[in-house]
């Protein structure tokens, strides 16, 4: 099996996984996208990966297309090949359960083990996104500077309706000056 | 608009294949974060798809399964409307954008990425995102104030995973495991007054 075979198995069989795991919407991914991609098969560091993340955010559409992005730098040859195998194993997955579980839906719709299946996994995924703070937070510049946006930019999200990508790009915009 | 709620069930329209994949095409091309969900609800009911209600039940489904809960209601919508070949119409019309916007994003990063000022404003911004997912973290921790179980077992979680490396699998069986357990407990001791979140 040649080199390129073998990758973009590994990309899709990465991304599956985290696909039919992503509770929540995904947003508990996070911590083992990073151990995946940038330890066990070193794809991308630390560094990219906090702004392919960042760049997820700043897109329309799910956050976890970024997984597209570290498809692409897995394969510097093949960027656009990469990027469809981790797009595929990221999204298909759990869409074929979506569309399987719809047809028996209706079956269950009244069972009120749908609540108690969705508010019990809560707190762990609640945790899962304390871990993807700490995960993503390897990755950022470090310094007052860089603490004081994060902090700003948190308070402003929680006391504010300001929009995701504006408060992405108003940071973009001090680094220019501040993070270089 | 008063469209929503109060409109009589008319009668669900068939719309075209391509109009499917046309309408979630154009939210996933423009559309961000929770804006998303009210531009779908608009969308399909407004176009006469599907009333609020079924609308409702595939966002509670769409929630509850693993995947972008945009995709997941986008492929429930499609589904409604026109069967298995509506939802793969519907994935395609909300997955192929983003994924075309982010890839030419990667491509100008790999271009750009090591100009000072470009790299000044990707840190910049990663440092804001790191923001918004304190924010988030922060608004859902609240949410659990009220049961000292969800709050040791979120702890727990984000210990388990952040210090001792816990694998996402053996994290969602153990912890998303215990959590469900106390649910149904808590579901038993008080059978007159459902679970809400």
């Amino acid at each position: 099996m040649n080199a390129t075979v073998s990758t973009v198995l590994h990309i899709l069989w990465t991304f599956s996984q985290l696909s039919v795991l992503g509770f929540g919407g995904g947003k508990g991914i996070i911590p083992q996208m990073h151990r995946d991609a940038v330890v066990t098969y070193q794809w991308i560091t630390s560094d990219q990966f906090a702004q392919f993340y960042t760049i997820g955010k700043l897109v329309p559409g799910p956050t976890t297309v970024f997984a597209a992005l570290i498809g692409y730098a897995a394969m510097p040859g093949r960027p656009w090949l990469g990027a469809a195998a981790a797009t595929i194993g990221m999204f298909v997955p759990s869409s074929v359960i979506m569309v399987v579980v719809d047809v028996f839906w209706e079956r269950f719709s009244a069972s009120p083990w749908r609540a108690i299946v969705s508010h019990g996994l809560a707190p762990a995924i609640v945790g899962l996104v304390w871990s993807s703070v700490w995960t993503i937070s390897r990755g950022t510049a470090s310094g007052l500077v860089a603490y004081a946006i994060t902090l700003v930019v948190t308070v402003l999200m929680l006391r504010t309706k300001l929009s995701a990508p504006l408060l992405i790009a108003a940071s973009g915009a001090v680094g220019i000056f501040a993070l270089r | 608009m008063s469209a929503d709620a109060t409109a009589p069930a008319v009668a669900t329209s068939k719309p075209s294949l391509l109009s499917v994949a046309l309408t979630f095409a154009a939210i996933s091309s423009t559309a961000f974060g929770g804006g998303q969900k009210a531009s779908i609800r608009h969308q399909v009911t407004s176009k006469g798809w599907m009333d609020n209600e079924v609308f409702m039940d595939g966002l509670e489904l769409a929630q509850v399964l693993p995947g972008p809960n945009i995709l997941n209601l986008a492929i429930y919508c499609g589904q409604r409307a026109r069967g298995v070949a509506g939802a793969i119409a519907a994935f395609l019309g909300a997955s192929v954008p983003p994924f075309i916007i982010v890839v030419i994003a990667g491509a100008l990063y790999f271009k750009y990425a090591s100009n000072p000022y470009v790299h000044g404003a990707l840190r910049g911004c990663a440092v804001g995102a790191l923001g918004l997912t304190l924010g988030n973290a922060l608004e859902l921790s609240w949410d659990e104030r009220g049961d000292w179980v969800r709050i040791a077992l979120l702890i727990v979680t984000a210990l388990a995973v952040s210090i001792f490396k816990m694998p996402l699998l053996l994290t969602l069986v153990l912890f998303g495991g215990i959590g469900i357990a106390n649910e149904y407990r808590r579901s038993r001791k008080k059978p007159e007054k459902p679970v809400q979140p």
